[in-house]
This record gives C-alpha cells, structure tokens and sequence, in this order.
C-alpha cells in the first residue's frame, strides 16, 4: 500500500515528508515570541468540573453538568474572547475529587474549577482550593461549614444552607398547624434540619410532637409511618434526603397518609418528586428556583427553553444550579482583571445578577451567593407531565432583609483570611 | 401498649417475608454451589427494572416474565463465568461477583437512566386494609401471600421431585453424583439460574413498594447477607427464619430507638454468632471444612 487511496501516486513517504514540514513550521512558528502574543485571543481557555459520573450521585452531576454547559453555549463558548474547553472529572468520594481537583490544576491548567454534587466532596475540595490558590464555585452543597468556619478566599457557595431555607420556610409551615413531626436522617444534613425547624417552631410558640431519626439510606419507612400516624401531628416535617425523601413520600401516599397531614423539608429536588410519580407527589417545600416560575427573568426563561431544547424536559433545580454557577463564574471572569486565582476571586466578588428585583451576589466576607429562596406546594391536582408545584412565597420580599436571612457575620462564624 | 407493638410486628413480618424471599436465592446458591453471589442484589434490582418495561410496554400481566427473564440471565451467566470458580478460592468468586454487580449497575444507568422511576403497584391493590390497631397496605399483603406461596413451592420443589434430590445429593457429593451418569454441570446451571429467579421475584415486588434507583440492589444485599448468616450458610428453614426475625426486629427497633434501626440487624447477627458460630440452623459441611 504505497500509492493512497485516491491514486494521486503520492507515497507514504511524501505524506510523511509533508507532515514533518508541517510540524517544523509549526515548532518555528510557537517559538517565535511576537507572533504567539497576536494569537493568544484563540488559544482556548480550560475551566474545569468535578461532578458524580457514577453512584448515587450520578444523576445529580449530569444535571449540574448539563445546565453548566448552557451557560457556556449562551456565553457563545467563550469568555474574555477566549474559545472555552470544559474539562469534566469525576468524585467518586472526598478524597479522590481531591485528587481529580489537584490534575485539574496541574496537569489540565484550569483557570477556576466548579465542582461538588454533595457537602462531603466540597469540604474535601474546598480545602484543596485555598491550598492551590484556584477559584472554586460549589453550586450543590448545604453543609454551613463551607461558606462557615471552613470558610476561605478561594471558594464560592450557590445553595442557600439549611438555616437559610428553614427560615424561608418556617413562618409559611407555623400557619399550617404548630404540632410538628420530625423526621430526620441521621446525618449532618438532617441534624440541621431538625435543630433549625425545632428553633424556628420553639420561636413560633409550637410543639414536637415526635421526633425520629432515621439511618440514611432507609428503603422501608413503613415502621416510622406507623408512628407517625399514633403521633397525629399538624405538620411532618422531613429532613431526608433525596432518594430517602422520594421513598417516604411514595410509602406516605401507599399508607393513605396522602392528603390527611402536611410533609414539608426546607430544600427540595425536581427529580426526587419526579422518581415517585404524580400520585405519591405531595408537600410544601424551599426550593432555590423553579421553572414556571412567573418571576423568572428573561434570562431565566431562555435558559429554560434551552435546556427543553437539548434534554427533552424542563430543567430541574440542580440544572438551574450548573447553569447559574457557570453564569456567576463567566461574569466574574469578565470583570476579572487577570486570570490568576486572586483576580478571578475579586471578579466573582463584583458579580451582581439580577433577578427581577433582589440581585443575587456572593457576600464578600463568606462568599455565599445571597439570593431569593422560594416556597413552593405541590398541585392538589397534578396535569402537566413535569410542571408540579405552584410558587407560595419568595424569602425575603424585600431587598434589605436579604442580609439578615442568611444570617450575621457572628452567625456564620466566617474568618476569612485575606488573599 | 399492645396497640403501638402489633401494627410494627405485622410490618415487620411482611418486611421479613420479602426479606426472606431475597435471602433464599443467595442460600441456595451458596449451599448447591459453594459461591458467595455478591451480585445477588444487581438480580435483584434487574427484576424491578425488566417489571417496568415490562409494564410500560404490554401492561401488568407482562411483569410475571420479569423474573424468567433474570433467571435466563443468571444461566447465562453461571455458563459464561460462573462455573469457572468450582473448587477454587471463595474469594475470587466474591471478587468476580462484586465486579459483576458493579457492571450491571453501570449498566442500568446507561439503559434506564441514572435517576428514579415511579412505579406503584396495580389499581386492585392499591389501598389500606385496617384490622384493629393493625394497619397495612394491601399490596404489603399481596407480598405476603405471593411470597409464601413461592416459598411452599421452592420446599416441595426442593424435596419433593427428582431434581430437587440430584441438586442436594450433588451440593454434598458432586463427584458421586456424576459418577451416576448425572450431568451436573446442567444442574448447576439451572441452580445459578434459579437463584436469580428468586432474587428477581423479589425486586419485581419491591419495585412498587420502594423507587426504582440504579443503587437499589445496595439496599437489598446487605440485609440478604446477614439473613443468610444468622440462619446458617445455605440453610432454607434458617434463611425463612432469620428473615422474619431480622423484619421484626427491625420493625421493634425503629418504634423505639429509631437511630438504631440500621445497627439493629447487625447487632442480632452478633450475638446470634457468638452462640452459635454457624448460624441458628447451620449444619458442618464437609466441602466447606
């Protein structure tokens, strides 16, 4: 086979020969100095992520991943008018999203880094940002340490945390009924859960009526239901997450609880509701952002429709966290004055976005994104196939109690060192 | 008193009964073949997943050919891998079988998707039915019954037909039982293939009763393992009876120090070992002296 296909009698040895010329025009051309200045504008920019590819956190990393990625194409692939690569890891567990946190940096030169579908990842990252000096955005994680006495310059918190949510929540749920059920996983996230809500009804003049806490990763509450009911309480609130939630509520709508007492939890997820179905769907709960939401921005809705375009399917929750994180960390970009790790820091201090009335901005001394927290009820009747919940209340309606809902500097317990 | 302890005993006996109906694969296959099936859980949620095409494409009546499917399957892979590990170290079947449950997972994924799926279970069944104190759902007791009477059929299929005698004369002696002429090879196929049945009669129930999730087959295994352990290694009477023991258990634990509710099977298997290291009806098996 010395002659190529289409018979120009070319050999292998002239392809070879012209490659080989190619690639010395290309070695001169990198080597010269002025000429690689005038083409730097083309040279793409890497951002990196880290998200679940596998587990049970799977599902949660593809969503975040795909509404990162809509930020990026309305940014029309570019930010500074540099073309941008997204280079997406995987965290398997804190300490291997440690590690694909370091490659990221040192192998692949990223210049800011957007990762974590969980509390337990994000700390582990978050420490491994201070120490390489790289900007991080964690678009997912509830835990109060990151944005708390974990706190550092480098990193950047979108999800409001579990006080933020139960004060959105809590005044709504006192009108309800003031005798509450707690049930919990037995977990930081839902320790929180119960310690926040059971300050909040103590506030409102309530009563527990129980209080169960439960092993993380419980498939079968039929036991805990059965309590509940002998308890008859006003209110059940649940601090479980996701998978644990979705099994609760279907197991609550088999035991014909459904309808008869109100379950409410500070932060919800489109898809734990959509893995039950329409029938067991019920409850009041914070959510950070929903799609028919008639307040959405235009900005929101073309996202919206973006996002129904490329997956078939509005965009949950946790698409909307990729696609605002990416969005806070492109402008902050924009408005950086350089691209190493301070500069970029500073820009994502100036971001301001707006959202139809209260712009969102990370606070400068925790770096925690303050913004409007919504509450929402699921349909008494349910028709559309993935349109469920109807918005109750934004928190805060007014701008200046912003502040106060995600809490004082002596709160948080913030000291963040300087850059 | 009385009130707050029958409705969770009745729970838990119809959580044990599934249980059981789980443990019983992964017995059966340990005993007959001597390998410790970790991929017992992926069966496991393979038949809640094959029940849910199933339904979504020909209705309910299709969701009985869940289980057939996942024992064809477990033939499969008994011919392709599984006999490879006769007579060898019990660690590199628990190797391999971890490995392969970790596949069909992944696998899973890419053909369901990484999120959940609702499934409840058939219009006729959905419901409560309340007696007294005890209340109980309706498709809870259509797992009781069907979970009993798959039960009764294993006993008499195990004990009462030819071969139900080929396959515990061949888990004892396989070299005597080949010696008369019997292709025990074949046997074993269908042994393997029969315990995924079982463990594809379980998930096929459990789908409406708890999500369809890729990770479900994590929630089935462990109970499984200990169930089989506090029973006795490839006992059938153990694996019923410490699986009713493990639901109730479970049930009394959570209506009274519910953050012990995950320990408290364990717990159980503790002290269940320290008086009887083989399990409550573990026999000394010569092949696995």
């Amino acid at each position: 086979m010395s002659e190529n296909a289409n018979g120009s009698g070319r050999t292998r040895r002239h392809f070879l020969a012209d490659t080989g010329k190619v690639a010395l025009g290309a070695a001169a051309l990198t080597a010269g100095g002025p000429f690689i200045l005038s083409a730097r504008g083309e040279t793409p920019l890497k951002l990196g992520m880290v998200f679940a590819k596998q587990g049970t956190w799977t599902e949660q990393g593809e969503m975040l991943v795909n509404g990162a990625r809509i930020a990026l194409a309305q940014a029309k692939g570019q930010v500074l008018g540099r073309p941008v690569d997204l280079v997406w890891y995987d965290e398997p567990s804190p300490q291997a999203a440690q590690q694909n946190f370091q490659k990221l940096v040192e192998e692949e030169k990223v210049s800011a880094i957007l990762g974590g579908t969980n509390s337990g990842t994000s700390l582990a990252m978050a420490a491994i940002a201070k120490r390489l000096r790289m900007p991080y955005i964690t678009p997912n994680a509830a835990a109060r340490e990151i944005t708390g006495k974990e706190c550092n310059p480098f990193t950047f918190r979108v999800l409001t945390t579990t006080p933020v949510a139960s004060r959105a929540l809590a005044p709504y749920l006192a009108t309800v009924g003031k005798k509450w059920y707690f049930i919990c996983a037995s977990y930081a996230y839902g320790q929180d859960v119960y310690a926040q809500m059971k300050a909040q009804l103590d506030q409102f003049g309530g009563r527990e009526a129980g209080v169960d806490m439960t092993p993380l990763g419980t498939t079968d509450f039929s036991s805990f239901l059965l309590k509940i009911r002998q308890a008859k309480p006003d209110v059940i609130v649940a601090g479980l997450p996701g998978g644990d939630l979705s099994a609760f509520l279907k197991q609550f709508a088999d035991m014909g609880m459904k309808g008869k007492i109100p379950v409410a939890c500070p932060i919800i997820g489109d898809s734990d509701l959509w893995s039950i179905g329409p029938a067991a769907a019920t409850g009041i709960y914070g959510k950070p952002w929903h799609f028919s939401d008639p307040n959405n921005t235009k900005e929101d809705r073309a996202f919206t429709a973006d996002y129904a375009k490329a997956h078939g399917k509005p965009p949950s929750d946790k698409a909307w966290l990729g696609w605002f994180s990416m969005r806070s960390l492109l402008l902050g970009m924009e408005q950086a004055k350089g691209l190493d790790g301070a500069s970029i820091v500073r820009g994502l201090e100036s971001v301001s976005i707006d959202e139809g009335g209260i712009p969102a901005h990370y606070r400068t001394w925790d770096h925690q994104m303050l913004r409007k927290m919504l509450v929402v009820k699921v349909k008494d009747t349910i028709t559309d196939k993935w349109d469920w919940m109807d918005v109750l209340k934004v928190s805060p309606e007014r701008a200046e109690d912003l502040e106060a809902q995600f809490g004082s500097r002596e709160e948080i317990g913030c000291q963040m060192e300087s850059l | 008193m009385l009130d707050i302890l029958l409705p969770q005993i009745a729970n838990g006996l119809v959580l044990g009964f599934l249980y059981v109906l789980i443990a019983v694969g992964l017995s059966i296959i340990f005993g007959l073949l001597g390998v410790v099936n970790f991929a017992h859980g992926a069966f496991f949620a393979l038949g809640a997943y094959f029940a849910l095409s199933l339904y979504q494409w020909f209705g309910w009546p299709a969701v009985i050919l869940a289980p057939f499917i996942v024992g064809g399957l477990g033939m499969a892979v008994e011919f392709l891998l599984i006999r490879r590990l006769y007579g060898k170290e019990p660690l590199i079947g628990l190797i391999l079988t971890f490995a392969l449950s970790l596949l069909i997972e992944a696998l899973v994924r890419l053909v369901w998707g990484a999120g959940g799926h609702p499934f409840s279970p058939p219009p006729f069944l959905a419901g409560i039915v309340e007696y007294g104190p005890i209340l109980i759902t309706k498709y809870r007791l259509a797992v009781l019954v069907v979970t009993m009477a798959l039960l009764v059929g294993l006993w008499l299929f195990l004990n009462h037909t030819p071969f139900g005698r080929i396959l515990r004369a061949g888990s004892r002696d396989a070299e005597m039982v080949g010696m008369l002429g019997i292709n025990l090879p074949r046997v074993l196929t269908g042994v393997f293939g029969l315990g995924c049945f079982l463990a594809g009669c379980a998930g096929v129930l459990a789908a409406p009763l708890w999500t369809i999730t890729p990770s479900m087959a994590a929630g089935a295994i462990m109970p499984a393992f200990v169930i089989v352990t506090i029973g006795g290694l490839g006992s059938y009477l153990g694996a019923i009876v410490a699986g009713l023991l493990v639901g109730i258990v479970t049930a009394l634990t959570i209506q009274f120090m519910p953050e012990a509710s995950a320990a408290a099977m364990y717990v159980l298997m503790a002290v269940i070992l320290l008086v009887r290291p083989r399990g409550l009806f573990g026999e000394r098996w010569e092949r696995f002296e």
